[in-house]
C-alpha cells in the first residue's frame, strides 16, 4: 500500500502532467499493455487471439526498453542506444515467432478443423 | 510563449496517442470477432509507433510500422482467413466466467506488481526525468540518432545481428515445413 501512496504523490507533484517528458507515463503505459496481453493470453479461446496477446506483451516490453534508453543518464564512453537495439531485436524475434506460430495454427486447423484451444485436446485423431 | 504552446501541444498529442493505444489494446482483448481484434491491434501498433517518436526513436517507429502493421498484421489476417470458412467462423464463442475471472486476476496482480516495481526504481523518477536525452545529446551532437544507431547495431551488436538473420531464415523454413502437405 505504501508503494501505491508513493505513486499517488508522484502524480500530485505534476509529474503526470508533463506528458512526453516523464518516464513514469511510459512505464505505466507499458504495464497496462502488458497486463492486457496477459489477460488475452489467459482468457482467449481462439489460438490467433492468444497470439495477439503475445504481440501486445512484446510491444509493452519494447516501450519499456526505449523509455529507459531515453531517460538514461550519460556516462563517459556510453552511446546510450542499447535500449533501442534491444527493441529492434525484439521486433525481429516477434516477426519470426509470428510466422512459426501462425504456421502451427494452420497445421492444427488442417488436422482438427478448428483453432479453438478448448477443443484441440487429443494427441491423435 | 511560443515554446510553452509547443510544449502544451506536444503534451496534448502525447495523451491522445496514449489514449488511442490503450483503447485499441483493450478492444483487442475484449472483441468477440477475432478479425475485429486484429484490426484493433493494427491501431494499437500505430499508437506504439507514435510513442516511439515521442521517445526520439524515429528509426524504431519506422521499423514498427513496416514490420508490425505491414507484416505481422497481414500474416495474422491470412491465418484468420485460412482457418475460417464463413464470416461467423471468426466469432469466438463466449468466454466462461472462470476464464475471464482468472485472466482478470492474473492481469491485475501483474499490473499491481509492475506499479510497485516502478515506485521502487533505483534512480528516482524525478532524477531520471531531469537527464532525459543526456546520452543522446553527447553522442549524437554531430550525427543524427539514426546514424549513431547504425554504428552501434553494425559495430558492437554485429554478432547478434547476424545470428538474427540466421534465426529468421530458420523460422521461414520451419514455417513452410510445418504447413506443407505431405505429397506422397
Amino acid at each position: 500500500m505504501d508503494a501505491f501512496a508513493h505513486g499517488l504523490v508522484l502524480a500530485d507533484q505534476g509529474l503526470l502532467s508533463s506528458g512526453p517528458n516523464n518516464l513514469f507515463n511510459y512505464l505505466i503505459l507499458g504495464g497496462v499493455l502488458f497486463a492486457l496481453g496477459i489477460f488475452a493470453m489467459v482468457s482467449r479461446k481462439n489460438a490467433v487471439g492468444i497470439l495477439l496477446g503475445v504481440e501486445l506483451i512484446l510491444n509493452a516490453s519494447g516501450i519499456n526498453f526505449v523509455a529507459f534508453a531515453r531517460f538514461n543518464g550519460h556516462q563517459a564512453g556510453y552511446h546510450g542506444f542499447d535500449g533501442q537495439v534491444f527493441t529492434l531485436f525484439i521486433i525481429v524475434l516477434a516477426a519470426a515467432e509470428a510466422a512459426v506460430a501462425l504456421a502451427l495454427v494452420l497445421a492444427v486447423f488442417q488436422t482438427h478443423r478448428t483453432i479453438e484451444m478448448d477443443r484441440v485436446d487429443e494427441l491423435r485423431m | 510563449m511560443v515554446r510553452a504552446m509547443h510544449s502544451m501541444l506536444a503534451t496534448l498529442l502525447f495523451w491522445i496517442v496514449v489514449l488511442m493505444t490503450v483503447t485499441a489494446a483493450t478492444f483487442v482483448v475484449v472483441a468477440r470477432n477475432i478479425l475485429h481484434a486484429a484490426f484493433a491491434l493494427a491501431v494499437a501498433f500505430l499508437g506504439v509507433a507514435g510513442i516511439y517518436i515521442f521517445l526520439h526513436a524515429d528509426f524504431l517507429a519506422a521499423v514498427q510500422l513496416i514490420v508490425y502493421v505491414g507484416g505481422i498484421i497481414v500474416l495474422v489476417m491470412f491465418a484468420i482467413m485460412f482457418s475460417a470458412h464463413t464470416q461467423e467462423g471468426t466469432v469466438e464463442p463466449r468466454r466462461t466466467w472462470l476464464a475471464l475471472g482468472g485472466g482478470a486476476l492474473v492481469a491485475g496482480v501483474v499490473l499491481a506488481a509492475t506499479i510497485m516495481l516502478i515506485n521502487r526504481l533505483q534512480v528516482p523518477l524525478a532524477e531520471a526525468n531531469a537527464h532525459a536525452d543526456a546520452a543522446y545529446r553527447t553522442t549524437a551532437s554531430a550525427a543524427p540518432g539514426e546514424i549513431a544507431l547504425g554504428h552501434v547495431l553494425l559495430g558492437e551488436y554485429l554478432l547478434p545481428f547476424e545470428v538474427a538473420s540466421i534465426l529468421i531464415l530458420a523460422a521461414l523454413v520451419g514455417a513452410v515445413a510445418i504447413v506443407r502437405k505431405e505429397t506422397r
